[in-house]
């Protein structure tokens, strides 16, 4: 029990100092600011008077900021982090330390996974900030269509942030995966996207084939949905923020957390199986 | 401890180079012991496998074959980590902590007790003597600065074997001199000492055994005394001997059935020269500014 206690001690040491080795790079600081400023810029198009569906546009491009940078934040960063101690040969003397590689790969994972979190946290604080200005302004002018009270549910918009902290959790898992075994940075990040992409767009694959009768066919479609996981699952925005008549149910937002961390923590599995016989 | 600090048996190490695969022999079928409280050399020349055999050691590369302990454990286990401490040549660490932070995170790491961490961290950055500068952002620091808080980093949680690899390379003589100091030191402390240079000067006063490898083979080992005297051959050093006096001595050896080989001035190693002159102008500079009540 005590060398557990000691070994998640050890983790989230790596994790701290990892965390602030992001925070302090300038990459990390302009991707929010740039996220931050595109968010807050979706108001700039209140012109076009669209009514009640300026929430709907707002939110669709906060979320699509949040998918878009978070997806670039989480791969350069991981893979960013990762190959910082390998060329700068700071993983030399840590490694000689008396810890695990599992221990050194997860601290890496959970201060890059601590920096999506930050980076989730202030996208969603500012756009519910938006939605809330916007949504007041518009049950002053329109307020035969709010009878029911306010069309966003704010508690549900950060569940959301959350699910897709998920995601980039697995997405960050897969980066440092292919970097366990990568010899570059480059590499690892034209490789993460790809996979990025399949993940993202599996949902496709799966449609065409779902009617297919038994055959290699749907068995590597189904393969390919074991490897790699679906983040559709994760894109439950309408869902959750709006009202709609059939709310995700609570059981269902933790089966999307369950699917997430399974797949975030086999890919670090696999990444400390590479890691194990890397030759550093 | 019953046990050596550091036993390797047929240790091999092979390289896969190239897309074919084609093997690269690092070490080849390296046997070696350590014993506790020794400062032992690993010599040679660049790419003689010194590094890679010190990353076996500390269970950074896995070996080809062969088997290397640490105080009786695998040395690839954690368990044998415990008790090493390693200063990696040329090292880099976080440009972003101050020499203070640096050497109290690996204590963490190392699971140094928090009620010692404090003392240990002084006690370590005291013996390097970086007291003074342990306040300052690492990327600040200079070569020798450097090589001395990785020193720190490496001693912080009281490891009975160091290992340095290339530990003086690239610092000035009076930064090397210092570190040598440090190295004895830790030995007058019990602990044992695994170096690898290939500044055989620096080495020769300092180690009390050394092996040599070249392509990965270990091609001498033993005390450096032994492997350094001329065993068929002695040396007399005389001072103020007038020219009869010496052609006498000359005439003695002869009828002794000895035979004078050579006749030279002892030297000074250009390390002592140039030692003894830097310390020297420090000294005089200090009293200078004594003197004059430090208005310089």
């Amino acid at each position: 029990m005590s060398g557990l206690i000691d070994s998640i001690s050890r983790v989230r040491l790596i994790a701290g100092n990892t965390f602030l080795e992001a925070v302090r790079q300038k990459f990390f600081n302009s991707l929010l600011l740039i996220s931050v400023a595109l968010v807050a810029s979706s108001t700039f198009f209140q012109q076009f008077d669209f009514g009640t569906g300026e929430l709907k546009f707002i939110t669709d491009f906060g979320f699509g900021a949040l998918f878009f940078f978070g997806s670039i934040l989480s791969i350069a960063a991981t893979t960013q982090l990762f190959f910082s101690e390998i060329e700068n040969r700071t993983a030399l003397t840590m490694l000689a330390k008396p810890i695990y590689k599992l221990e050194f790969l997860a601290g890496k994972f959970m201060g890059a996974h601590m920096l999506m979190l930050v980076f989730t946290s202030v996208l969603m604080l500012v756009l519910a900030g938006i939605l809330y200005w916007r949504e007041t302004v518009l049950m002053a002018r329109l307020g035969q269509e709010f009878q029911d009270g306010r069309l966003i549910a704010y508690g549900d918009l950060f569940v959301f942030g959350l699910l897709q902290w998920m995601k980039f959790g697995v997405l960050s898992a897969i980066a440092l995966f292919i970097a366990s075994f990568s010899n570059t940075n480059l590499y690892t990040v034209v490789v993460s996207f790809f996979v990025l992409i399949i993940c993202q767009l599996q949902y496709i694959a799966r449609d065409a084939y779902s009617g297919m009768e038994q055959g290699a066919g749907q068995w590597f479609v189904g393969l390919l949905g074991l490897i790699f996981p679906n983040f559709q699952l994760f894109n439950v925005g309408d869902q959750l923020v709006f009202n709609v008549e059939h709310p995700l149910s609570v059981g269902t937002v933790w089966q999307v957390v369950g699917y997430g961390v399974i797949y975030a923590v086999a890919f670090v599995l696999l990444a400390q199986l590479n890691f194990r016989k890397r030759e550093i | 401890m019953s046990h050596p600090a550091i036993q390797i048996k047929g240790l091999t190490k092979d390289f896969s180079v190239g897309m074919r695969g084609l093997k690269l022999r690092a070490v080849d079928d390296l046997h070696l012991e350590v014993g506790d409280n020794q400062i032992f050399g690993l010599l040679g020349p660049n790419g003689s496998g010194k590094s890679t055999t010190i990353k076996v050691i500390l269970g950074l590369l896995e070996a080809s074959a062969g088997e290397c302990q640490i105080y009786g454990k695998p040395s690839h286990s954690v368990a044998a980590r415990r008790s090493v401490g390693f200063l990696p040549e040329a090292p880099y660490f976080y440009r972003y902590l101050s020499g203070r932070e640096l050497v109290r995170f690996y204590a963490r790491v190392c699971g140094v007790p928090r009620a010692k961490i404090a003392s240990q961290v002084d006690e370590v950055i005291e013996l390097v003597g970086m007291t003074e500068a342990a306040h300052r952002r690492v990327g600040t620091y200079s070569k020798g600065m450097l090589q001395r808080i990785g020193l720190a980093q490496a001693l912080v949680h009281d490891p009975q074997l160091v290992i340095l690899d290339e530990p003086t390379a690239g610092v000035d003589p009076l930064g090397s001199a210092a570190i040598a100091e440090i190295i004895r030191e830790l030995k007058r402390r019990g602990k044992t000492v695994l170096l690898s240079s290939h500044l055989l000067a620096q080495i020769e006063g300092l180690c009390d055994r050394v092996a040599i490898l070249h392509r990965g083979k270990l091609v001498r080992e033993g005390r450096v005394d032994d492997l350094v005297e001329e065993k068929n051959a002695e040396s007399l050093v005389v001072e103020g001997l007038s020219a009869e006096g010496r052609a006498a001595v000359e005439q003695t050896i002869r009828e002794q059935g000895g035979q004078l080989c050579r006749v030279e001035s002892p030297r000074l190693s250009l390390d002592s020269l140039f030692l003894q002159e830097v310390e020297q102008r420090e000294t005089e500079r200090r009293e200078h500014l004594k003197t004059t009540g430090g208005a310089q």
